[in-house]
């Protein structure tokens, strides 16, 4: 058995030894790690506006507004009157296809988070509230409605969500597009960070890189080196970033869920957007491998 | 694309080169030339004659400040880059300061050129490991190049140059870190190659390499190149 057969082959150059190896992983981890929670934000803040996309196209809400009476009871009973009758008016409108009253404790369960278990309700004048569910071919003119509703029940009053909902969207899309400028600097700053150590190493390497062009080696001989010790600092800088990461949109999680009956629960991660973020170790491997192959390309372009 | 020339069987054209550093005085000026494919030649000259200048001109490693150098048959004035890179693995350079990679083994070294060009790494072994042993520096093979002394690096550097069987041989003072047992077998390495077509230019001080071995030289004196056959030897007092 011959000496050469334990022979391994080592890398020409020696980018292992590089000190910039460990700057880059940990600016690559913070990136991934900012990436992965910023990315995450834009993906629930996306299931947020579908979610709320669908409920102002399938429904409407109708409130009656509670009859002023000291007495209480007369005053409920008139309320509940009004309510049926708006509800009777409902059902006869073409484009309608369900109409339901909401219970009591349905209301109670509304109200409860913004009022506290300390305030009795009861002794509240408490608004009706209405859910109706349009047929999605209903063409309604919203305005002749809202006139008719009120004509049929004078407590009653229109509200098919879509001037609060519209300012809300407004103010996600706001959001997503303050989160998409980030992900955007964070993969600028990261390939700025892989183009300047890049640079600083091929100053560093400069002999042995004469020396593998006067063997006859082409640029993207160098290059594939390059690329892929930069692929590997990509790739584990990206896994402790979601290390970090995970744990912590998890944290965000459970802070927006304690939010009750708010918005915010509404922002849920599906599968996809959790496969989306596991992949953020390959992005981050991809932009560094291909940041570092082009840089060294550019740069030995001005050697002979 | 590369500028392909009318083929002759130079393997170096030379035409008015000069080189400069900068803005200083030219170290060659209008240097004319034509090596021929499978000659063999001294290089000559005193210390700061140009010597190595010219032959990273030959090696592809500095254009000239003027001039037009045809290496191949290709004007590398008008040759791409890949083109050049694939110029120069057909040429093999020993370097007067090895210029080995000291962190890698001297097999690694020694088998950077096949590597380079992409062969298949059981053929790079055998390549290498034979000529190792033919160097006498098997014992060696997985040894880093820095803890070998300078004899060792020489033969390593020109086992380096050689192994990928070149057609055009550079060598700056190939022999003069060896002993006077290793010294004919290396000569005698370049005498075997340039026999089988390499063309082979030696840069060398070595009177006696010059009086063992019955070749031309190259010489440069004062920014000039004279070709000097070995008849006109007595006419060179003191330029050595």
């Amino acid at each position: 058995m011959t000496k050469t057969k334990y022979i391994a082959r080592k890398q020409e150059l020696p980018l292992k030894d590089d000190a910039t190896g460990i700057f880059l992983q940990v600016i690559i981890s913070i990136a991934v790690f900012i990436f992965a929670i910023t990315l995450s934000g834009v993906l629930s803040i996306n299931s947020m506006l579908h979610n709320w996309n669908q409920s102002i196209l399938g429904s409407i809400t109708v409130q009656i507004m509670p009859v002023n009476d000291a007495n209480r009871e007369k005053a409920a009973a008139e309320t509940l009157a009004y309510q049926d009758k708006a509800v009777e008016f409902l059902k006869s409108v073409d484009g309608i296809i369900k109409v339901t009253p909401l219970t009591d404790q349905q209301l109670r369960g509304l109200i409860q988070p913004w009022l506290g278990d300390g305030v009795n309700i009861e002794s509240l004048p408490m608004p009706r509230i209405i859910d109706v569910k349009l047929s999605p071919q209903a063409d309604i003119d919203f305005a002749k409605l809202a006139q008719d509703l009120s004509a049929a029940s004078p407590q009653a009053s229109l509200d098919n969500h879509k001037l609060w909902l519209n300012k809300l969207i407004k103010f996600a899309d706001g959001l997503k597009l303050i989160a998409t400028t980030v992900l955007v600097l964070v993969i600028f700053i990261t390939s700025g960070a892989i183009f300047y150590t890049t640079r600083m190493s091929l100053g560093l390497h400069r002999n042995i890189i004469e020396i593998l062009h006067i063997m006859g080696a082409k640029d993207t001989y160098v290059a594939q080196q390059y690329a892929k010790r930069m692929a590997f600092l990509g790739l584990i800088g990206g896994l402790f970033g979601l290390l970090f990461g995970i744990p912590t949109i998890f944290f965000i999680g459970s802070l927006a869920a304690q939010i009750e009956g708010g918005i915010i629960s509404e922002a849920a991660l599906s599968i996809s957007d959790w496969i989306t973020i596991l992949a953020l170790p390959l992005l981050a491997m991809t932009i560094s491998m291909l940041t570092a192959y082009y840089t060294v390309k550019n740069t030995l372009q001005k050697m002979l | 694309m590369p500028e392909k020339q009318k083929n002759n069987d130079s393997i170096i054209e030379m035409q008015g080169v000069g080189i400069r550093y900068g803005q200083g005085a030219e170290i060659l000026s209008d240097i004319k030339l034509s090596l021929k494919r499978g000659s063999f030649h001294f290089l000559t000259g005193k210390s700061g004659a140009g010597k190595t200048s010219l032959l990273s001109m030959m090696y592809l490693s500095q254009k000239p400040s003027r001039g037009n150098i045809s290496v191949f048959d290709h004007n590398i004035n008008f040759t791409d880059r890949d083109s050049l890179s694939m110029l120069r693995r057909r040429i093999g350079v020993v370097f007067q300061d090895f210029r080995l990679l000291e962190h890698l083994t001297a097999f690694d070294n020694v088998a950077l050129p096949l590597r380079v060009c992409g062969m298949d790494e059981r053929e790079v072994r055998k390549r290498v490991s034979e000529l190792l042993r033919w160097v006498e520096l098997d014992q060696h093979m997985l040894d880093t190049t820095a803890t070998l002394s300078g004899g060792e690096k020489q033969r390593i550097a020109i086992a380096r140059a050689v192994i990928n069987r070149p057609e055009l041989l550079l060598a700056d003072e190939p022999t003069g870190n060896v002993d006077n047992f290793i010294a004919p077998k290396l000569m005698k390495l370049f005498v075997e190659l340039n026999k089988l077509g390499t063309t082979v230019v030696i840069a060398t001080h070595s009177d006696k390499l010059i009086k063992d071995f019955a070749y031309p030289r190259l010489h440069l004196q004062d920014r000039s190149l004279r070709i000097l056959y070995p008849s006109d030897r007595s006419s060179l007092g003191g330029v050595l």
